[in-house]
């Protein structure tokens, strides 16, 4: 059985070298397929990777609390991935925000409620920018480099704003706009503080900072009647205890409503669950579409299969008269559309890496590398090679021999 | 049922058509050959010579009848057993030698062996012997195209022995040759068959008629004249029992062996 396999082996090898032009080609177009979702995969893993890397920067002694509906259907899933909670009336309040505070073991607690309003000032207006309601807490836990001015604190919480560096030049035209004064929700604010430029604007809590306007979560709830508290960050004394104080805000949160659990407490890698999931979807809609270029290959191969089995029906001829069975003239052409394909997804996982590479030149990110796209990649081919090898090999393998015989070479 | 019967052929009918253009190849064909018989199968084109050829070379099925080679009753088995027998019991010569052109003459000649799974050395060594026994030994190397026609028809001579065939099949193995090279070509042929092996040769040549034991002219599907050419040379021996005998010989005319010691 060995010695046919390696017979097998040398005899598609041969037939690939003798045709170098068609085997390239049809080559070339498996590893298009295998290079577009290695080059998308490995972008995305990389950015995972950052995001994943930033929660690490940050700190592991950090828990989160995001709201959530009970945990029943497809539809929490989907809004999770989609944010649209965002619109919705939140679960989560700020007397959650204090009983997390009394929780033991926690050093600091910053909710983060998002809501959108038209900022004015005597230069320009920015239709619905994004306001940031947090407590002075939020610089603890996420310390936020400030390009001018300070953060939030205790004593300027009525009347003061930070803003993002983007939003800076925006509203002023200027990155130094400390002490000049904003007005929304009808009121006059004064900006304190500014915020450096920020390069990595993913991050855990879904807001990018350079377009963010920071304020006190009190004062929103002022003007606003009521906010929308989309997470809320928390810092306990060290990690040893993350797990029971994680395990104690969801007691806590549990009793505030009578046994509810519309939220959801995370720390660890959990934190970045809901931006990797998104990215897991994205990447696994574009790696789909890059499937498709990979079919269109595997049917280049087919082609090419059918081509060179209707070129060399003469020769299955001979081979069955002297004693092929249809078997043999199967697997001998199996395996010369597996070379293609396996030739093929070697090609496309050089040029994948190597396009992964180039644009990795131009973001803040490295090509991201792992066995576990390689083995995807392989076993794509395998599985390319057999489902388009398969009938032209069994095409050759039904052919009769005296009819292939007086088939002229 | 006599030992020595290799092929025994009892109403073989090869039909072709439906209905009104029904034809007959074979009309209930009845054959039976011995071990160590050279057959010549003589008629006109169209008589079903090549059609009996084929299915005594389980190349193809006979639509009626019963085919039992070498004991066993072929008439019904598997394409995968009708495989493994061509590849161990039947050895083709055709008329236009019928080698794979990328392949070089010693893989032709060994391309037999790979389908009874003998390794890759096995198989160019009992190649390179096949050649060097019809004197091709220094083009072992080179490719069908670059040979003569007599040539082309030896190599495929040796691929047809190289697996050490129960019979061997000859459809028109000189019908392209001229007839120097004709010559030559039977002249192997006569060899092979005086080593023990049983030959099946369709031809169209009468001439060559001398070469056969046996005389078989077809008409229309059926056996017209049967006709034993020469006495039956009490060939009935395996291939290796003559070899022994006739290197004995040689060494008894050169004085070295006793001959009664066979």
């Amino acid at each position: 059985m060995s010695m046919l396999f390696r017979t097998h082996l040398r005899l598609a090898r041969a037939s690939v070298k003798q045709n170098r032009t068609r085997s390239f080609l049809t080559c070339l177009g498996i590893a298009i397929g295998i290079a577009s979702i290695i080059l998308i995969l490995s972008l995305t893993g990389s950015i995972s990777n950052l995001i994943k890397g930033e929660v690490k920067d940050i700190g592991s002694d950090l828990v989160v609390v995001r709201p959530s509906r009970s945990k029943d259907a497809v539809t929490s899933f989907v809004e999770e991935l989609t944010m649209a909670s965002t619109f919705e009336k939140s679960s989560l309040s700020l007397l959650d925000v204090s009983s997390i505070s009394a929780v033991e073991g926690v050093t600091a607690v910053a909710p983060i409620a998002i809501s959108t309003n038209t900022l004015m000032n005597d230069e320009n207006t920015i239709p619905s920018a994004t306001i940031l309601g947090t407590t002075p807490d939020f610089n603890t836990i996420e310390p936020l480099a400030l390009k001018y001015g300070v953060f939030l604190n205790e004593k300027n919480t009525d009347s003061a704003v930070v803003i993002g560096h983007d939003l800076a030049l925006h509203l002023y035209n200027t990155s130094n706009p400390i002490g000049r004064t904003l007005s929304f929700y009808g009121r006059r604010f004064i900006v304190v503080g500014v915020l450096d430029e920020i390069e990595e604007a993913v991050n855990f809590d879904n807001v990018n900072f350079n377009n963010v306007l920071f304020m006190d979560i009190n004062t929103m709830e002022n003007l606003m009647d009521s906010v929308q508290i989309q997470q809320i960050n928390v810092r306990v004394l060290n990690t040893s205890i993350l797990e029971p104080v994680a395990d104690n805000i969801y007691k806590t949160l549990k009793e505030n409503r009578y046994g509810d659990t519309n939220f959801s407490v995370a720390y660890g890698d959990a934190i970045t669950h809901p931006a990797s999931n998104l990215l897991n979807v994205i990447s696994g809609m574009l790696a789909l579409v890059a499937g498709i270029s990979l079919v269109v290959g595997g049917i280049g191969v087919m082609n090419i299969m059918l081509v060179s089995v209707s070129e060399r029906t003469y020769e299955i001829g001979i081979r069955k008269a002297v004693g092929a069975s249809a078997y043999n003239v199967l697997m001998q052409f199996m395996f010369e559309a597996l070379i293609l394909s396996t030739l093929g997804s070697i090609l496309g996982i050089f040029l994948g890496y190597f396009l992964a590479f180039l644009v990795s030149t131009v973001t803040p990110f490295g090509p991201y590398i792992s066995w576990e796209i390689i083995a995807i990649t392989v076993v794509t081919t395998v599985g390319v090679g057999l489902i388009f090898g398969t009938y032209p090999a069994l095409k050759a393998a039904r052919k009769k021999p005296i009819d292939s015989l007086r088939h002229y070479q | 049922m006599d030992d020595n019967v290799v092929i025994k052929l009892s109403g073989i009918t090869k039909r072709y058509g439906y209905g009104d253009t029904t034809s007959y190849a074979l009309k209930d064909f009845d054959l039976e050959v011995k071990r160590g018989e050279f057959i010549m199968i003589m008629g006109p084109s169209g008589c079903g010579k090549t059609t009996l050829l084929n299915i005594i070379g389980l190349l193809d099925r006979a639509t009626e009848g019963e085919y039992i080679l070498n004991g066993e009753d072929v008439s019904d088995i598997s394409s995968a057993r009708q495989a493994r027998l061509r590849a161990r019991k039947i050895g083709f010569i055709f008329q236009d030698f019928n080698l794979i052109q990328n392949l070089t003459v010693i893989e032709n000649v060994a391309l037999p062996l790979v389908y009874v799974n003998r390794p890759r050395t096995v198989r160019l060594k009992a190649a390179s012997n096949a050649l060097g026994r019809f004197h091709l030994s220094e083009r072992e190397y080179y490719r069908p195209s670059q040979l003569s026609g007599g040539q082309k028809q030896r190599v495929a001579i040796a691929r047809a022995i190289v697996s050490d065939p129960e019979i061997i099949l000859a459809d028109e193995p000189t019908g392209n040759l001229d007839s120097r090279s004709s010559n030559i070509v039977m002249e192997e042929l006569k060899a092979i068959h005086e080593e023990g092996n049983t030959i099946i040769m369709v031809t169209h040549n009468p001439a060559l008629t001398v070469y056969a034991t046996r005389v078989i002219n077809m008409l229309d599907g059926q056996i017209d004249t049967d006709i034993k050419t020469v006495a039956d040379h009490n060939l009935p021996q395996p291939i290796y029992i003559k070899a022994k005998r006739r290197r004995a010989r040689k060494g008894f005319k050169k004085g070295l062996l006793d001959v009664n010691a066979f």
